[in-house]
């Protein structure tokens, strides 16, 4: 029983424990009772992000837009009621994106802010609408007016903007710049009545076992 | 003195025994060899770590049988984990470890592979009458090539640039400058013809099968690629009483060998080296110690029975580390990408696609046949395939 060999032997069963404990440990299934749902406002940054387009830059650039355009005197001074048209934002960003939901929510902050001070033409619904004159018209359905006079509006304006971006790709990681301009553009004479823009700039690196 | 060492036997032969096991993450998946079987069965009920990988194999294989909508959702999903690496992610960190394989990490591919991933989405959205979108893949498909530690051929896809520059023409803007780079980096291929706006019918082609992974080096730790010969070297469409020959604008083969080094690389590189160094220490230690231990001096005993011990946990630690590279491969990638376009009027057209050997023979067992249906409208009608497709299709 010499006290040396039972000390050796102790610290030789620890360091082999403390090696079966760290250096060859395998964990199991990641979150095995799952991770709950965690509801996020649309306009904070989550803890799943990128450098593109997210829902905090479509609120943030929405939201200025829509204040943006009823400053200008145009709509704010306007005889009658503007009606605009919505025309597909172009997307020359290397992210593909709904291009609708910026216009759509444009559309929607403006309805529900604007008092009526502007309103938006259907033109997405062109061909629903026009199914609908023509029964009024060979008299299958009933109509409120007379069916044959044109009612359908022309457009005043029309909203419509482009995306454009900037890419860096380096060692030290990804750099997305996303130019996000929105312009009102009048019907008649073409003229830009109104632009405003915003600025979006993001970097990341992912991990070094990606790289 | 074997009194009192048998704790410290009983532990390193547990170690030994149990130490080093690795808890498979994941139910294991029976696999039948039918990608169209086995591709939704793993992105449901496999490794979450291989999702991806199955997605993108599971959407080549519906690209080629038509099933479009499909692809769409399995790449839409696929590309949202490759847009969302940024940052910490515990299992890549785990990876890089001494004692976790490369493989533990969530595959998101090799720079060729997430530029297929991209590619083939934009394809779909210009399917989809959306060039726009369809652009912005090809210039983030562009920017995967770019990724590569001291990579000189960089974003170097002829492809991608030169049908970022149709998308912008056929948008109404300019693609000189796309068109310029395509030109410019295609060194190995026939040069890509001019734009022709009129264009509606889009050909995107692949052939020949695509690059696969291995692993060379003493513990596996170096990712090569094996680039099988291709029986196809071009394609030939005949339709509407025209002959359009498509050759290849890239080889993947030559984009997987030429993507320069990864800091990964470094990291198994450095695992390898440690696996080595306790190996060897290890071997010194239990020589030492036995040697000691066969003295009858009971000091010179006693250090040898340290050594010894020390001698078997350092061979442990390097029985433990694990520096083989990440094979995981798309493995039903084509090697060559081509393109045609040709202007057609509306109506149904019978598109017949020989695919042409090295001599430029036709491969009579892979001519495709395709009824395409051209729109009215200013719509591009895209028709993709591959010598792989089931056919016939309609579209």
């Amino acid at each position: 029983m010499n006290p040396t060999l039972i000390k050796y032997c102790n610290t030789v069963a620890i360091i082999a424990t403390v090696g079966l404990l760290a250096g060859c440990a395998s964990t199991g299934v990641q979150n095995p009772s799952g991770v709950p749902v965690t509801e996020m406002r649309p306009d904070e940054r989550g803890f799943v992000a990128g450098t593109g387009v997210e829902s905090q830059d479509l609120v943030a650039v929405t939201d200025k837009m829509a204040r943006s355009i009823l400053g200008i005197a145009q709509i704010a001074n306007a005889q009658g009621t503007p009606r605009i048209v919505l025309d597909p934002v172009k997307n020359e960003t290397r992210f593909p994106i709904n291009k609708d939901i910026f216009l759509t929510r444009i559309r929607t902050q403006l309805n529900s802010k604007s008092a009526g001070k502007v309103l938006f033409l259907a033109r997405d619904r062109m061909t629903t609408l026009e199914h609908e004159r023509d029964l009024k018209q060979s008299g299958q359905v009933t109509a409120n007016a007379d069916p044959h006079v044109v009612e359908f509006k022309g457009a005043d304006y029309f909203l419509t903007g482009s995306l454009q971006g900037m890419t860096t790709k380096t060692g030290a990681g990804t750099s997305d710049y996303i130019l996000y301009a929105f312009q009102l553009i009048d019907a008649r004479t073409s003229d830009i009545i109104w632009e405003d823009s915003t600025e979006i700039k993001k970097q990341g690196l992912e991990d070094a076992a990606y790289r | 003195m074997n009194k009192f060492c048998w704790p410290c036997i009983c532990t390193v032969s547990l170690l030994l025994m149990s130490g080093c096991v690795t808890v498979e993450k994941g139910p294991a998946i029976a696999l039948t060899g039918d990608i169209r079987v086995d591709g939704p069965n793993a992105i449901a009920h496999g490794p979450a770590r291989d999702k991806v990988l199955w997605e993108y194999r599971a959407a080549a294989a519906d690209m080629r049988s038509g099933n479009y909508d499909q692809a769409k959702q399995y790449l839409d999903d696929a590309l949202l984990s490759l847009g969302g690496v940024f940052g910490k992610d515990k299992e890549a960190r785990k990876a890089r470890g001494y004692f976790n394989e490369e493989a533990r990490k969530t595959f998101i591919g090799e720079p060729y592979e997430r530029v297929m991933a991209y590619y083939y989405r934009g394809i779909l959205y210009w399917m989809n009458g959306e060039p726009d979108n369809a652009r912005a893949c090809f210039r983030s498909g562009q920017l995967e090539d770019s990724s590569s530690e001291g990579e000189q051929y960089n974003s170097d896809y002829v492809l991608l640039d030169y049908l970022d520059g149709l998308a912008s023409t056929k948008l109404g803007g300019d693609g000189t400058d796309a068109f310029q780079r395509a030109v410019a980096e295609d060194k190995k291929f026939h040069k890509p013809p001019a734009y022709d706006a009129r264009a509606n019918v889009l050909f995107f082609l692949e052939f020949g099968p695509g690059p696969l992974k291995f692993a060379s080096g003493q513990y596996r730790e170096e990712l090569r690629f094996r680039v099988p010969p291709s029986p196809v070297h071009s394609a030939v469409i005949h339709i509407g009483g025209q002959t359009i020959t498509a050759g290849p604008y890239d080889d993947l083969g030559f984009q997987a060998t030429t993507r320069g080094g990864r800091v990964m690389d470094h990291v198994l590189a450095n695992k390898a080296v440690f696996k080595t160094s306790t190996d060897v220490a290890g071997n010194i230690g239990i020589v030492g110690g036995a040697v000691a231990l066969s003295q009858r001096n009971q000091t010179s005993q006693e250090v040898g029975l340290g050594l010894l011990a020390a001698g078997i946990l350092t061979k442990i630690v390097s029985a433990s580390t694990t520096p083989a590279a990440d094979i995981r491969t798309w493995d039903n990638l084509p090697r060559y990408l081509s393109f045609a376009s040709v202007h057609l009027s509306p109506g149904q057209h019978v598109a017949t696609v020989e695919f042409l050997d090295f001599a430029g023979q036709p491969v009579s067992s892979l001519t495709k046949t395709i009824t395409i249906n051209v729109p009215a409208d200013k719509q591009d009608k895209v028709v993709f395939v591959s010598d792989t497709s089931i056919t016939p299709q309609t579209i």
